[in-house]
């Protein structure tokens, strides 16, 4: 971490700012949700509760935080206790680990008699050198907290829910996992910075510059269908909801859970949409980058100032984060739920076997561009 | 560095402790979640000695996998005879601890005693940041060690087979006793 | 150089701030009298049927064990994708290629004989 005072203190305030917008973003996402949702239907949605039906938020937080703390007679306490604890980490955790945006450097300057500097911060929690492995696993540890709730529970729809929740979410890591393999075929590295690096500027093949910017999803399409397919699943998002589907196990894992225990699994799951968009934003979407007829990084640099170029590559990222936000919100409204069988059925025996081929096809192309 | 020998202490200790909870905790399903946490641990050590594509594989394979299936097992399989049977207060412990305890001291002595020590250092010293690691890890995987990759796949395959094989067992693990 | 400690460092925050809620708004909320119905699990208002011993279906197990060894080949697949170029300018690339070619053969024969062996089906 940091060498002194100056860049310890920055780093840990960082972490801190990272993990409030994770915490944040839930609000507005609701919002957004209850708002979209209505819009598709045909309704108003929330709308009484200041501009917009914006701080119906706020009049949330407060109820959630007021409510009665039911305590069911239950002989698990500490695990129903833990589990919404544990939902927070596994989001937090691998969404720091996202380069939000350009590194700022700080000049050397004098504060208190001292000269401090010259830094280097990163817009992001933290680097770690081997970025995909580590989200991927540490997401991976996203099941316990719905499985503690189900066993802390004892209530045996939380049971179930739990088990379906955690089969479904091991089902669909396999895709996860083979659909990132053609990304790493072509960049050839964990890191995340370099992901994004290599997706600047335009898409040139054979010599010939394309009119596409240089970004993964033209080179690995059918691995981005699968992993937008295998992130909703993991989120457990509709149309991928049995864990809670209502009318089958009442709520599912969260059923006996009020107020901000349950406020609380809710940012568990936004935190999972959240790194989810952030992925497919960095492996598919360059990252923080503008497409190639818009001013780039250095550019950006040149004519504003470090601080300045890296706050509107960080709205940039934002931006393209925000709208596959909205499309899972849009997606939630859209598609009917699926049943268990086909559920699994889609996991086993059509995504895995896309996956599969799909890695062949891009090593024998990168084998056959290279050699 | 002191900080880093400190931080690798602190991360050992709390290794040791989690697996002890797995050892001295009479129910198995809060025994197998101490054992997820002392995995995550290891993990830990590796991230802190750079082999950051190792910790990774640990947290995704061994904290992520392995330990799922354990979890959904023991809750399957509501333990209560068998959490009768092995919590045995004081004595009890005490015979976990010394058939651990033997187990450990025989690991360690083979560790001592076996002489490829001396690559595993050789070849940390070469690895500078993760990427070096994974590299020089694929490298040998996919030149010296090649053929024990390509049985492993097909062990693989022949563990797939006797798990469905067992699973189709009539009435299976749930036969009425 | 990648360091562990601001991982360990926002762990903590989380978890701080997770138990932060938990124990403040424990405390927080109104203080009704409890009843014994209020403590039952919630089963849509019907009496709770204990069952004692639920059964599940093995599909759930077998599910898991077959994750944990697909998961194994695909986590071999890593650092084979991530060092292939590097292969290929080495100029042993289709050495690496086939013997990936191999593992994978391997796999799908493995995945093709679970989806014949209805090992994949739910009902």
């Amino acid at each position: 971490m940091g060498a002194d005072l100056f860049e310890i203190g920055v780093n840990t305030a960082k972490l801190l700012v990272i993990f409030l917008m994770m915490v944040q973003i839930v609000p507005l996402l609701v919002w957004v949700e209850r708002r979209g949702s209505a819009y598709i239907q045909n309704r108003f949605g929330p709308n009484r509760v200041g501009p917009l039906g914006l701080t119906q938020l706020l009049a949330d937080a407060v109820k959630f935080i007021f409510k009665e703390e039911f305590i069911p007679d239950k002989n698990r306490r500490f695990i129903f206790y833990a589990a919404p604890v544990v939902a927070l980490i596994p989001g937090a955790l691998a969404f720091a680990a996202i380069p939000l945006s350009i590194p700022i450097s700080v000049e050397t300057f004098e504060l208190f008699g001292q000269s401090w500097g010259p830094y280097t911060f990163l817009f992001q929690g933290y680097e770690v050198g081997i970025g995909i492995v580590f989200v991927l696993g540490v997401s991976s540890l996203g099941a316990y907290a719905l499985l503690m709730a189900g066993y802390g529970s004892s209530n045996k729809y939380s049971m179930f829910g739990a088990l379906r929740a955690s089969a479904q979410m091991i089902s669909y890591e396999l895709a996860l996992g083979l659909s990132l393999v053609g990304i790493l075929l072509i960049f050839n590295t964990f890191d995340f910075q370099q992901i994004i690096d290599a997706q600047k500027g335009q898409m040139v093949i054979a010599g010939n510059a394309l009119p596409l910017p240089n970004w993964g999803i033209f080179y690995q399409p059918i691995g981005f269908i699968l992993f937008v397919i295998a992130v909703f699943a993991e989120t457990n998002r509709l149309p991928f909801d049995l864990p809670e589907a209502e009318s089958e196990l009442v709520a599912g894992y969260h059923t006996e859970y009020g107020g901000i225990k349950m406020n609380m699994f809710y940012i568990g799951e936004y935190g999972h949409m959240l790194v989810a968009s952030g992925l497919m934003v960095t492996f598919y979407f360059g990252g923080y980058n503008l497409p190639w007829f818009l001013p780039q990084a250095e550019e950006l640099i040149a004519s504003y100032g470090n601080v300045m170029a890296a706050v509107i590559l960080h709205l940039v990222f934002l931006a393209k984060v925000g709208l596959f936000l909205w499309i899972f919100v849009w997606v939630r409204w859209t598609i009917p739920r699926f049943r268990y069988d086909q559920l699994m059925d889609l996991g086993w025996k059509t995504m895995l076997p896309w996956a599969l081929a799909n890695t062949i096809i891009t090593a024998i192309v990168v084998f056959w561009m290279r050699s | 560095m002191a900080g880093d020998s400190i931080l690798f202490y602190a991360l050992s200790f709390l290794i040791i402790y989690f697996a002890l909870g797995v050892l001295m905790n009479p129910n198995p399903i809060k025994a197998a979640f101490n054992l997820v946490l002392a995995m995550v641990g290891v993990a830990g050590v590796f991230f802190h000695l750079q082999s950051g594509f190792l910790g990774g594989v640990q947290l995704a394979v061994y904290a992520g996998a392995v330990m799922v299936l354990f979890v959904m097992v023991l809750m399957i399989f509501d333990l209560k005879k068998e959490r009768d049977a092995f919590s045995q207060g004081f004595l009890g412990n005490i015979g976990k601890l010394l058939a651990a305890g033997i187990v450990v001291s025989l690991v360690i002595n083979n560790v001592i005693l076996s002489s490829d020590l001396q690559l595993a250092t050789s070849n940390a010293a070469k690895a500078e940041s993760g990427r070096d690691t994974t590299k020089i890890l694929a490298d040998l995987i996919f030149t010296e060690y090649v053929f024990a990759f390509e049985v492993l796949g097909i062990l693989l395959l022949l563990v797939a087979i006797g798990a469905v094989s067992i699973s189709r067992i009539k009435g299976g693990t749930h036969a009425d006793s | 150089m990648a360091s562990i400690v601001p991982v360990l460092v926002l762990t903590a925050i989380v978890v701080g701030f997770g138990i932060f809620l938990v124990v403040v708004t424990g405390m927080l909320g109104p203080k009704l009298p409890q009843s014994e119905l209020k403590k039952k699990s919630y089963e849509c208002g019907i009496e709770v049927q204990e069952t004692g011993h639920s059964k599940i279906p093995i599909k759930f197990y077998l599910t898991a064990i077959l994750f944990i060894l697909f998961d194994i080949e695909i986590i071999f697949m890593y650092p084979w994708a991530v060092t292939f170029a590097d292969s290929i300018t080495g100029g042993y690339g289709l050495q690496v290629l086939l013997a990936m070619g191999v593992f994978l053969f391997v796999f799908i024969v493995g995945l093709f004989w679970e989806v014949k062996s209805k090992a994949l089906e739910w009902e």
